[in-house]
């Protein structure tokens, strides 16, 4: 009514008036088809002088399905209705329109072209339901494009959107037009057009005139197919071995779910939780290309050829990237257990958690501790005695040690990593297993029963989390106590200085020792003759001090020396005790017998607080050189006893000498030295060696004298042991069972961290180089992050610190299923594991927030296609497992072309036919314009045997 | 109960505390009392320990005695000590008196402080009997201490051994008459998943 404007103005009781004017103006309704014609062409002359570039700039929108697609829009009004014209256009203009490896738009598959006009009207469906309003709607389009002598296509949706059906025209310069066609059919797909034959008939009937059998003449077609493959989910049903065992198994399904096997149930992670697959399938592409089709039969033989045959096969792996809903695995769990450290600091004690009366706030009331019953399960679990003592580097990342935990195999690292899979890993929860736990731990200590998962020999690792050092340096001190109960059954108590007689029924546990147990055949070898034999065999404890292996095998090598030491000895060998041979050449002072060193006592085992204990006691003292004396007052007697005994004669210089030789200052520059190379007869010579003790040596009141003065003359088998495994075991007891919550804690996130990595750290997952980088990353992470905790200085804001690496630890491990799972599927194919995984890798850093800091789409999907090499189709094929008895039965085959059973779910096909110009009909009226050959012919079909879609695009003379 | 192997057979586990200005003679107190020894010790550094198997009162029991620092220097790692602790032996020598006067002064307050048990028994001891001619605490005066606090009193001698086993004797006893004190020490008798009897209350099998 806009054209109405101008008598609008006569005034309103006119009305009937207008609308006779109305008529009369009739011409500017007539002309609204040229005036669409001229707007269409404006919009597309501009359109056409902007190029891609500058459409580019005016906000071009790109198309997200493909590379390099993009479109511009615009609105246009025709009669009462509006409609959007649309330009779609690449950036990037190369390649040929059949090829399949490039992502297209729909119709330039459909229509083999590249850019081109869509126009649609603005309404609900977006077709044009009316037959005449689409072809007047084309046709005005055309004759705008070939106005502004545009060679774009153009297409106009009609019908249903449903059959996504489209009619276009395209001006190929003056002489020629494309018009373009392409339907749907949604259900009931004719037999005939369920087979390549019939399509190929399709095809042909659309420029055979005749309608006689087709297959009596040769038309020479061009063919190209691409066929889609898809796995099948992997879900319980496939796995289900086929068979009788189905038919059983459905009736009791419910009960079944324990026999079932998981993907991951040999990877390291199955022990505490399955993880969901992220590899959801694959699809599999195989490619046909350009073919010169002259019969159906061709076509019917075709149709029975294996995928194998394609020229090319691209794989299209369908990742899920699981960011929907919470996973579990363990970083969930760590990170339940960051909220109990964070809690931990509620309490003193570990019981006051678990005592119901007195939860001191409304979090804790919540928090549920599993029943007995559960709590037995675990601790049985976790307490199982192996036949051996696990590896301990099992699993062990060359940064494991960063971490101030546990060995992932050892007791407290099990403990740890049963309590994060405890309940819901609550504070409560993690406190009922902990009082249980070291109950139980009491109980192998008062039976002396050893600990299970924890080594009883070796040197305190300092580097790991106290309460591991602390249950080693039990486990220790319960295989002492086990050798001493068997050893001094019958004379308990009788190793202390005076015998315990207090009280009939008093037994006093205390001092005596098993260190090195003193067997009969021992003890006689030592007393007697020393001989060569004798020396070697006897040298079974391995001396603190050295200098004195070496020796025993020189006075093998050398029995003219040996023979001539032994007469200097013999005065005072009946009561030389607990040597383990001569040291060197060198001579006592007073007496000129050789200097013996003696067996000595094992330095006591220290754990990290004993250390610390003894610096401050250091450092409280003022760190004077007796105090430190006095700190090793009980090694140093020992030492000094077990020489004493070794050496009757011996004076306590030659006791620095041996212990000490850098406070034994030589005016000559020998007799100290150690090689024993010196012979004998020049030592002779020399006697006595002028040298002196050191200064703080020989100062009056010096410690080291005071205490070789005490020390009472014993061989190391019969002192009192340096550790006293009794009362070591129960000072870790006693630490165990007052240990602070947030003190027990911390250790456990450190441990628990640490041992989850280690554990997926055993996953396997080929040489996925990004995924060894992730991992020692992680380690790394991990250390830094947790080094407050070491130091007792958690705060708000380590435990914020801490979310944050669970988290991390999050990206980590759905990494790693990715790679395990990627690698046992690819395990003869490792190329493809590899570039799916890496291609994934760079899809998914900048979704783990350490990548380049602009936000990337996280919406969007992980696609990739991977082109498939000839020698790894094989491990493809394998993946599509011939379908069950079950998974057949439920589905008709139609169509050809199977992969070990399977059928395409996608089928499409191209035809095409050439025509030279010159050779055909349309050459005569137009000889010089068109020599080339030209498309004439084009059919894409698309679709499975009950969903069919053709495009047809004809050329022809207008 | 079950079946254990000799010496650590017992019924219930008790943990006494021994604390008291450094040179009371604690250890040599706990020697004493462990071994029936006396030796001139060194200072004993952070916290030292004996364990005793003891039969009193017709009851098994074994006793794990904490001999704490009586530096201030180690004060702050103790606290733990108390945890626990049924019993708690105040140690003094007759012969220094700030040593008595800092019983009421420190330690008493460090009871009150970190002590978890309420029905726990204090013991004061007055040690260093033998030195009679230089005592300057006088028996008296132990003993109003001992009323004001609340404790048992005693003074002995490690040196001579006087009264040294009848002051933990008699401690002890009293543990045995206070229930709550028996609960707490028969909790930490030990128990094995494996070889458990249907969750018998193993505090009942103590009562014979």
């Amino acid at each position: 009514m806009a054209s109405t404007s101008k008598v609008g103005s006569s005034g309103d009781e006119e009305s009937e008036e207008e609308e006779e004017l109305e008529h009369f103006d009739d011409f500017t309704l007539a002309s609204s088809w040229e005036r669409f014609i001229s707007e269409v062409e404006a919009v597309c002359r501009q359109w056409l002088a902007d190029g891609p570039k500058n459409l580019l700039d005016k906000g071009a929108v790109h198309l997200g399905s493909s590379k390099n697609m993009y479109k511009v829009k615009s609105e246009l009004k025709y009669l009462l209705k509006s409609y959007g014209m649309e330009y779609y256009f690449e950036v990037n203009k190369s390649g040929k329109v059949t090829d399949w490896d490039s992502i297209f738009h729909d119709l330039q598959l459909c229509f083999g072209v590249k850019e081109f006009l869509v126009i649609a009207p603005q309404s609900a469906s977006g077709v044009v339901l009316d037959a005449p309003e689409a072809s007047k709607l084309l046709s005005a389009i055309a004759i705008a494009l070939s106005n502004c002598s545009s060679l774009w296509p153009a297409f106009v949706p009609v019908h249903d959107p449903s059959r996504n059906a489209y009619i276009g025209i395209q001006n190929l310069g003056t002489v020629f037009t494309r018009r373009f066609e392409a339907d749907r059919i949604c259900s009931q797909v004719p037999v005939k057009l369920m087979h390549l034959e019939g399509l190929y008939e399709l095809f042909v009937s659309k420029f055979a005139y005749s309608t006689l059998d087709i297959s009596m003449h040769i038309f020479k077609v061009r063919f190209t197919m691409k066929l889609t493959y898809q796995t099948l989910p992997y879900d319980d049903d496939d796995i289900r071995e086929v068979d009788a065992e189905n038919i059983e198994s459905s009736e009791d399904r419910g009960g079944d779910s324990n026999n079932k096997t998981q993907w991951d149930d040999d990877c390291p992670w199955s022990e505490w939780y399955s993880a969901e697959d992220p590899v959801k399938g694959f699809g599999l592409i195989a490619i046909w290309s350009e073919k010169m089709v002259e019969s159906s039969l061709e076509m019917a033989e075709l149709e029975n050829s294996s995928p194998h045959d394609a020229e090319k096969w691209i794989l299209l792996p369908n990742i899920s990237d699981g960011s929907k809903g919470n996973r579990i695995g363990f970083a969930s769990q760590l990170c339940l257990l960051v909220d109990a450290l964070d809690m931990s600091f509620e309490a003193q004690f570990m019981e006051d958690f678990v005592s119901v009366e007195n939860p001191s706030s409304d979090n804790l009331k919540s928090m549920v501790i599993p029943s007995p019953t559960v709590l037995d399960r675990v601790l049985k679990d976790l307490l199982l005695q192996g036949v051996k003592i696990p590896d301990f580097s099992k699993g062990e990342h060359k940064s494991s040690r960063y971490i101030k935990g546990a060995p992932l195999e050892c007791l407290f690292a099990q403990f740890c990593l049963h309590s994060i899979w405890f309940g819901n890993c609550n504070i409560r929860a993690i406190a009922a297993l902990w009082v249980e736990f070291v109950r139980e731990i009491r109980w192998y200590w008062e039976e002396s029963q050893s600990l299970p998962k924890m080594p009883s020999n070796g040197s305190i690792d300092l580097s790991t989390c106290l309460i591991y050092q602390k249950l080693q340096m039990l486990a220790i001190c319960i295989e002492k106590k086990r050798e001493l109960n068997e050893d001094f059954q019958d004379c308990v108590g009788s190793n202390d200085q005076s015998p315990a007689a207090i009280k009939e029924d008093v037994r006093v546990v205390e001092g005596s020792t098993g260190l090195q147990t003193p067997d009969d055949n021992f003890d006689r070898k030592r007393d007697s003759l020393l001989t060569a034999e004798g020396l070697h065999e006897s040298g079974t404890a391995m001396p603190r001090h050295n200098g004195k292996p070496e020796n025993t095998g020189s006075t093998d090598q050398k029995p003219s020396e040996c023979i001539r030491i032994m007469p200097d000895q013999k005065p005072s060998e009946c009561i030389r005790r607990g040597s383990s041979g001569a040291v060197g050449s060198m001579m006592l002072l007073k007496s000129r017998q050789s200097m013996h060193a003696p067996f000595t006592q094992e330095s006591p085992l220290m754990t990290e607080d004993m250390h610390e204990e003894r610096l401050r006691a250091i450092e409280a003292f003022g760190g004077s050189f007796d105090f430190s004396a006095q700190l090793e007052r009980d090694i140093l007697s020992s030492d000094m006893s077990a020489f004493k005994a070794a050496n009757p004669d011996a004076v306590f210089e030659d006791f620095i000498r041996w212990h000490s030789p850098g406070d034994w200052e030589n005016d000559e520059n020998e007799g100290s030295s150690p090689s024993g190379n010196l012979s004998v007869d020049g030592l002779k010579d020399n006697w006595p060696p002028r040298g002196r003790l050191s200064q703080r040596m020989s100062e009056h009141g010096n410690l080291w004298r005071k205490i070789w003065n005490n020390a009472p003359a014993l061989p190391a088998s019969e002192q009192k042991p340096l550790l006293d495994p009794n009362r070591e075991g129960e000072k870790i007891l006693h630490y165990l069972e007052t240990l602070r919550p947030n003190q027990l804690l911390e250790q456990m996130v450190c441990t628990a961290f640490r041992a989850s990595a280690d554990t997926l750290n055993q996953a396997s997952f080929g040489a996925l180089k990004q995924m060894t980088m992730k991992i020692d990353q992680l380690y790394l992470t991990i250390a830094s992050t947790l080094r407050p905790l070491q130091a007792n200085i958690a705060n708000s804001e380590t435990i914020e610190d801490l979310r944050r690496l669970c988290v991390v630890f999050e990206h980590v491990e759905k990494l790693l299923t990715l790679a395990a799972s990627l690698h046992r599927k690819f395990l003869h194919a490792p190329c493809l594991s590899e570039a799916i995984f890496s291609d994934y890798y760079n899809y998914y850093l900048p979704k783990m927030g350490m990548g380049s800091s602009e936000e990337v789409d996280v919406q969007k999907e992980f696609e990739m296609k991977l082109q498939v090499r000839n020698h790894e189709r094989q491990v493809i094929s394998n993946m599509f497992t011939p379908p069950t008895a079950n998974q057949s039965w439920r589905k008709v085959l139609s169509m050809g072309n199977l992969l070990n059973g399977h059928e395409p779910i996608l089928r499409e096909i191209i035809f095409s036919m050439n025509d030279h110009v010159n050779g055909s009909h349309y050459a005569t009226h137009t000889p010089s314009v068109h020599q080339k050959e030209i498309e004439t012919y084009r059919m894409y079909m698309c679709g499975t045997s009950n969903d069919l879609r053709v495009a047809l695009s004809v050329t022809s003379f207008d | 109960m079950d079946s254990s192997s000799g010496q650590s057979e017992f019924e219930y586990l008790f943990k006494l505390l021994m604390i008291g200005d450094s040179g009371v003679g604690k250890s040599s107190l706990l020697l004493c009392f462990t071994s029936d020894t006396f030796e001139d010790l060194s200072p004993t550094i952070g916290v030292d320990f004996k364990v005793k198997y003891v039969e009193v009162g017709g009851k098994k029991l074994k006793l794990a005695i904490w001999d704490t620092a009586g530096q201030e220097r180690f004060r702050t790692l103790t606290s733990s000590y108390y945890r626990g602790a049924q019993g708690i032996i105040m140690v003094y020598d007759v012969t220094r008196r700030e040593t008595f006067t800092n019983l009421s002064d420190i330690w008493a307050k460090e009871i009150d402080l970190y002590s978890t048990n309420q029905d726990c028994i204090k013991m004061l001891v007055g040690n260093k009997v033998d030195k009679e001619s230089e005592r300057v605490v006088t028996k008296k005066e132990g003993i109003n201490f001992a009323r004001e606090y609340g404790c048992l009193f005693t003074e002995c001698s490690a040196k001579t051994r006087v009264n040294v086993q009848q002051c933990f004797e008699e401690l002890v006893l009293k543990i045995l008459d206070t229930p709550s004190l028996i609960a707490e020490g028969s909790k930490g008798v030990k128990k094995n998943i494996f070889k458990q009897k249907p969750q018998a209350d193993v505090s009942t099998s103590g009562c014979c």
